[in-house]
């Protein structure tokens, strides 16, 4: 296994850079859309219903953008680090992505478009009046432009790994899994690599698919989709999408915290097998988001609580286990982006919990789309992808000659970490409480968990505003 | 149920954490022990026994119950932002077998009491009939609200219906 020095700088960091500090801001400017939502919830505003649902809209688009844009820029980053990748292509990634970005923005808040970031087939072209058509086509081409680069992005790694390795197959390194040699194994990151790109342009594939049809189905209503493939086509795009921000950001760890702990992390058969498993449960698991569709077969949902489950095996018993082995007795030194990276693996870890007791039918009938539900992923991708890549941002500007954790990033940490968790964990104590997901108003009787939710995302928002003024301080230091 | 749900993921969320914040705390510590390697078999061995039994034992009975022959039927229709159902007196301990369906866009059929407590949903599809089997064990006035969201009024998609006991 080869050892690299991932400090050195190379060709295409400066866009790295760049891309942490776009997905930064966005990051604390969709915070703020969701501290709205919740003080509008707890009766503190009085938002007019349509932007309550565009600002919806923007949060979700907005966040998984930036979560996929934090995770697909530490991906390429470190699999710069051990195969040549071409800036060109990032360039055109980033330039595709921005474009969608734009389309999503206009088509929300010029257009008026507020049909959630699933986009739940044929709810783009029923607004009921609210937008019309052409909002929902920008709206999706945005998805599109997207998506397109994206695969773009996929398609450069799998080049340069094939080249590298004389296939993707060995790139994932399954012939090792297999019984194969250990010579020439590709370093975690890589295989990390291997593994998102497969799965993740197996679910933009579908996104695409179901994309086409809805601007069809938006410029000639008569083109009808059956709405249960539609609905199972979004699902398996949004869930893949989704996880890949978190399988792309977990290569931070892999890389950065070896450098606190002098512990590389290894391509061991468990490790591969792992990511063997992701590979597959990934795609399979979509089917929970199903599971109050009782008109697909039983065996589909029976798969989606099962694979739910099991998709929590290699998380906590392979990547947070070999995180708790390296870091024990390593005399690792607490600062900013190592505090950062492993939170993100112990909310991520922690946060699949509420999703796997979601992914059980009996229970999915009880919290299937209240607040339970906002409840898990707030805690996976919060205290989990977000703060990996934070952490991964914090590290890229470092201060050298700082050892340890000044007080002010101490404090801007458990108020990250404090906040984060209140803010999450309340969203559970709603979804228990029965509160619906989703509402633009609530009844009076729930909003005082949204009123204390609203407190807790101050803290989240101050907090992160804490941790990308920091960035942009280190980036004009660096400079 | 729900408090239950809560307390348990709340119980083991503590644990998960428990496992990794003993390593975080421990930096300056003593390295892993050589039985490591074997402690982590025995964590993700004990997953899969676990999953196994959770597993069958929550699905050898399938959830999604089936009617039986007495079931009363009650079909319910919605579009945004509306429901409109057969019936507003349903009978208190008679099996009911809710046949769902929209007219336009996805809805989801949330069933709550009066204290607002979700008792069973189903989502609603167009061009889809959607079963949901309840029987409800206490008289009094139930709400439907919209559990997925279908548009700028989804938060109103609400309706009324009434338990009542025989003879009432």
């Amino acid at each position: 296994m080869s050892t690299i020095d991932i400090s050195q700088p190379a060709k295409g960091d400066g866009l790295i850079k760049l891309t942490m500090l776009l997905g930064g801001v966005v990051f604390l400017l969709m915070m703020v859309f969701g501290l709205v939502m919740r003080a509008q919830q707890g009766g503190w505003l009085d938002l007019d219903p349509a932007l309550f649902y565009q600002l919806l809209t923007a949060h979700g688009a907005g966040m998984v953008g930036s979560a996929a844009l934090s995770g697909a820029a530490i991906l390429w980053y470190f699999t710069g680090r051990h195969v040549p990748l071409r800036s060109g292509i990032y360039l055109a990634f980033l330039g595709l992505f921005l474009l969608g970005v734009v389309l999503i923005l206009g088509a929300i808040f010029v257009g008026g478009y507020g049909g959630a970031w699933t986009f739940l087939f044929p709810l783009p072209a029923l607004s009921g009046g609210a937008w019309e058509a052409w909002a929902a086509i920008g709206f999706i081409l945005g998805y599109l432009f997207i998506g397109v680069g994206f695969l773009l992005f996929y398609l450069e790694i799998g080049i340069q790994l094939v080249k590298r390795y004389g296939g993707l197959l060995k790139a994932l390194g399954w012939h090792y899994l297999f019984g194969g040699s250990a010579e020439d194994v590709p370093p975690p990151t890589l295989i990390a690599a291997a593994s998102v790109l497969v799965f993740n342009t197996i679910g933009i594939v579908f996104g695409a698919a179901v994309i086409a049809a809805s601007i069809i189905n938006l410029i000639w209503p008569d083109f009808a989709v059956d709405p249960l493939f539609a609905k199972n086509a979004i699902y398996f795009f949004g869930h893949v999408f989704i996880n890949a921000t978190i399988y792309m950001a977990i290569t931070a760890v892999y890389e950065i915290v070896p450098t606190y702990t002098g512990r590389p992390w290894k391509t061991t058969r468990l490790f591969v097998g792992a990511w063997f498993a992701v590979v597959i449960f990934v795609q399979a698991v979509y089917f929970h988001h199903l599971l109050q569709d009782v008109n697909i077969p039983a065996w589909a949902l029976a798969v989606g609580q099962i694979v739910s489950y099991a998709s929590g095996v290699p998380l906590i018993g392979v990547t947070m286990f070999s995180l708790a082995l390296y870091l024990k007795g390593s005399g690792l030194k607490w600062d900013l982006p190592a505090s950062l990276l492993v939170l993100g693996v112990v909310g991520w870890s922690i946060g699949v919990i509420p999703a796997i007791i979601d992914g059980m039918i009996a229970v999915n009938k009880l919290m299937h789309n209240t607040q339970w539900v906002p409840g898990h992923f707030h805690t996976y991708l919060l205290l989990g992808e977000v703060a990996m890549a934070f952490g991964f941002a914090a590290w890229l500007v470092r201060d050298k000659a700082q050892t340890a954790m000044s007080a002010l990033d101490k404090l801007v940490f458990r108020a990250y970490v404090g906040g984060g968790a209140g803010f999450a964990l309340i969203f559970l104590w709603s979804g228990a409480s029965s509160i619906p997901r989703r509402w633009a108003v609530h009844y009076e009787a729930w909003q005082f968990q949204s009123q204390l939710a609203t407190v807790f995302a101050c803290v989240v928002v101050l907090a992160t505003l804490g941790l990308v003024l920091r960035y942009v301080r280190g980036l004009l230091r660096s400079a | 149920m729900q408090t239950l749900i809560l307390i348990v993921t709340l119980l083991v969320m503590m644990g998960v954490l428990a496992l990794i914040m003993r390593a975080v705390l421990a930096t300056e510590g003593p390295e892993p022990s050589a039985n490591a390697p074997k402690t982590r078999s025995k964590v993700i061995w004990s997953m899969v026994v676990l999953g196994l039994v959770v597993s069958v034992t929550s699905l050898r009975e399938w959830p999604h119950t089936q009617a039986g022959g007495d079931a009363l039927v009650v079909n319910i229709e919605s579009g945004q932002w509306w429901w409109d159902t057969d019936t507003t007196e349903i009978p208190l301990g008679q099996q009911v077998e809710f046949r769902v369906t929209t007219e336009d866009v996805n809805q989801g059929l949330g069933i709550y009491n009066s204290d607002m407590q979700l008792l069973v949903q189903v989502q609603a599809m167009p061009s889809y009939t959607n079963k949901v089997v309840y029987t409800f064990e206490e008289p009094g006035t139930y709400q439907i609200l919209c559990m997925e969201f279908c548009g700028i009024a989804h938060h109103a998609m609400t309706y009324e219906f009434d338990v009542v006991e025989a003879g009432a």
